[in-house]
């Protein structure tokens, strides 16, 4: 019986076997992504990574001058008209400092009105009166003074007596010419030099005033574009640095159009032609591609800047950078980053 | 005829079962050893095997093998994007960090950075959970044998906690991947994330997996690359044959295992060829008998033969089930997945052990041939 077991045994052996070996070899499938990554949308075509920017570029608010912001009335994503207030700096000391100009002001202002009105009206009486008094005493020496004169014998009076009148009509004179004078520059009023530095005065202190208002108005920070807020990093209560800062304090942007900044590697930058047609598809969806319209290219290459947003990272490479436009109506952001496909010229070997 | 060839050969059944057995056990021996050494071997290509929707790896000009890595740059993904035949080209992080369970138990752990967007190269055996998963933050995706390390003979369960380089990070899906060389675990994560795990170095893209567009055939897109980028170019069997060649070269295993494998082969061979061999002369008076009455020497030729096809086929079934047997009882062990019995091995052994059986039939008829008939009739 063995004899005929061994051979049936080995049947069942080699179909167990061969049964077994289809069965633990994994089937080798080439599978599809998850999701598809973007794909090649020229015959030659050069690679690129772009990030979305406002069509104005991305402008990074800075200040002239720091201070503790008091008031945000904007958000994040507000649109702006040019020129509407964005946030307010800290102002209580020129405020303070604006009172004491305009007290400046008034002081000088009055100063000039004084001078400007003078003469004082009560002052001409008094003055008048003693040019009539001193008229009078005038009138009454003169006559005195013919008195004395008509007499004709000289024996009839003293010599001393006609010089002392006769001087008496001098001094009379004298006086009345004094007085006389006096009305005059009364009635003359203020000398035109006095006028002259008072005026003056009156605009340093009016100048002086109009430099604290347009420091205050700094402090008022407006809108230089209408725009989009893009990123609002200031929040009441926090100082404010002036000059350019790392983390701007906002961001803002006309994003009506949005343009896309592309970097092309300095080695493939011979292969780029300007004017060139492009798609941009971006990063979770490459299904979906945006044809890009060329804008302009920056002469300049550049170090490239690495997305990651670290600032310590080192340079690589240098990149070449276009400036392509968006289609309107794209739900996508400023600062999404896209990857495109440029058409290329004809690739030499 | 046949059948009297048949009854010498099952006449006496101690040679009877001796010559199957001895093949059986060379058989198994071979295969065995031959299966678990490819086994071995392909374990150090399993990240290359594991990705299975790109089918060319780019890398640094100077790259040995997959283990050593030195990184692109991050523009030289767009440059090959830029070079016409490539569909698409994706970046792949390839490398180490380790990972520190709940009760604090650490392991290294094979850490690959896929694309974030399109999540290509990942492993699409999933045992549990969602690959997809991935794309919330700080998940990852772990293989088997990395859980059961973790959390040992605890049931499957998503978003229990790692800690991966002081960062604590939650499973999203449990994968079943092909076992590294020494079988450490393997972490899946997207491309951004696992940079951050690994923290910062300037350069950090392993690798680029790209395709060709369809039509172009591999070869020529991966010279393409090469050439325009100063790159290193290969498809995926290439890169994990020289990945396979570097182990061959610069470890011990072939050495040991290929002794193994040519004693095998050796005593296989002496065993079997030898116990074939004495069966026949044993049984010569028998077949000078058959000569004797007039059996052409053609006829008794075909009739050792049959002997031998005979004793190997049974043989070698017995002997290669034992192996396919060995393996069916190992698949189930985590730390020895990858080692199976290969068709080309089944192949192969069944192309040596019937050519022993047919050299030793070979030698045998030789003896038959010459012999005189008379000799039957000696004392």
């Amino acid at each position: 019986m063995l004899k005929y077991l061994m051979p049936v045994l080995a049947v069942f052996a080699l179909a167990f076997s061969l049964y077994s070996v289809r069965r633990m070899t994994p089937s080798v499938v080439l599978a599809q992504p998850p999701s598809p990554p973007p794909a090649a949308a020229y015959p030659n075509q050069l690679g690129a990574v772009g990030l979305i920017e406002a069509s104005s570029e991305n402008i990074a608010l800075s200040l002239p001058v720091s201070g503790l912001v008091t008031r945000v009335p904007v958000t994040a994503g507000d649109a702006v008209r040019k020129g509407q207030l964005l946030f307010s700096l800290d102002d209580r000391d020129l405020r303070a400092e604006l009172a004491l100009r305009q007290s400046a002001v008034a002081l000088a202002q009055a100063k000039l009105i004084r001078l400007e009105s003078s003469p004082r009206p009560e002052e001409i009486p008094p003055a008048q009166a003693r040019v009539d008094e001193a008229k009078a005493q005038l009138e009454d020496a003169s006559l005195q003074l013919r008195l004395i004169e008509s007499v004709k014998d000289p024996r009839a009076i003293r010599q001393e007596d006609l010089l002392r009148r006769r001087r008496g009509v001098e001094q009379a004179q004298a006086r009345l010419a004094q007085a006389q004078s006096s009305l005059a520059l009364l009635q003359a009023g203020a000398w035109r030099p006095d006028l002259d530095i008072a005026r003056a005065e009156l605009k340093q202190a009016q100048a002086q005033v109009d430099r604290i208002l347009a420091d205050l108005a700094r402090l008022q920070v407006t809108s230089p574009i209408g725009g989009v807020i893009l990123q609002c990093k200031i929040r009441p209560g926090e100082y404010a640095q002036a000059g350019v800062l790392a983390q701007p304090l906002m961001l803002l942007g006309q994003t009506a159009t949005l343009h896309l900044r592309a970097d092309i590697d300095e080695k493939d930058a011979s292969r780029f032609t300007a004017g060139a047609p492009a798609t941009g598809s971006v990063r979770g969806d490459a299904a979906k591609t945006f044809p890009l319209t060329f804008v302009r290219l920056e002469p300049y290459v550049i170090p490239k800047r690495n997305l990651s947003g670290d600032a310590t990272e080192r340079v690589d490479t240098r990149v070449l950078q276009v400036i392509y436009r968006l289609p309107a109506n794209t739900a996508l952001y400023a600062g999404q980053q896209m990857d495109l496909s440029i058409q290329a010229a004809q690739e030499t070997r | 005829m046949h059948f009297v060839a048949w009854q010498m050969l099952t006449g006496d059944r101690a040679k009877y079962l001796g010559l199957i057995f001895a093949i059986a056990f060379s058989t198994f021996l071979m295969s065995h050893q031959v299966s678990i050494f490819c086994g071995l071997m392909s374990r150090t290509a399993s990240q290359i095997d594991d990705v299975r929707d790109a089918s060319i790896w780019v890398m640094d000009a100077k790259t040995l093998y997959l283990d050593e890595v030195k990184a692109l740059t991050d523009q030289d993904l767009y440059r090959i994007r830029g070079i016409s035949g490539v569909e698409w080209a994706v970046p792949l992080f390839k490398g180490a960090s380790r990972a520190k369970g709940p009760d604090g138990h650490f392991r290294a752990v094979i850490l690959m950075g896929h694309d974030d967007s399109t999540l290509t190269g990942i492993p699409r055996r999933i045992v549990h959970g969602d690959i997809t998963r991935l794309r919330e933050p700080e998940s990852i995706a772990i293989d088997q044998v990395g859980y059961e390390f973790f959390f040992p003979g605890q049931p499957y369960q998503l978003n229990r906690s790692l800690d991966l380089n002081d960062r604590t990070v939650r499973i999203v899906a449990i994968v079943d991947s092909n076992a590294p060389f020494v079988n450490l675990p393997v972490v899946y994560t997207r491309y951004t994330q696992a940079l951050n795990f690994v923290g910062r170095e300037r350069n950090q893209m392993s690798f680029v997996l790209a395709k060709a567009i369809p039509g172009l055939p591999e070869g020529e897109l991966t010279g393409r690359i090469a050439d325009r980028t100063g790159l290193k170019a290969l498809t995926s069997s290439q890169f994990g044959w020289e990945t396979i060649w570097y182990y061959m070269e610069h470890t011990g295993i072939p050495i040991n295992f290929g002794i193994t494998v040519i004693i095998a082969l050796i005593v296989g061979t002496v065993v079997a060829g030898q116990t074939f061999y004495l069966f026949t002369i044993e049984n010569l008076k028998q077949f000078g008998a058959l000569k004797a009455i007039g059996v052409s020497d053609l006829r008794i030729v075909g009739m050792i033969l049959m002997q031998a096809l005979i004793v190997g086929a049974i043989g070698y079934g017995l002997g290669i089930s034992m192996t396919a047997i060995f393996f069916e009882t190992t698949q189930s062990n985590l730390d020895l997945r990858g080692f199976r019995l290969l068709p080309i091995v089944m192949q192969g052994t069944a192309a040596t052990v019937f050519l022993i059986v047919f050299l030793a039939s070979a030698f045998s008829v030789r003896r038959v041939i010459v012999l005189e008939p008379a000799v039957v009739f000696r004392g």
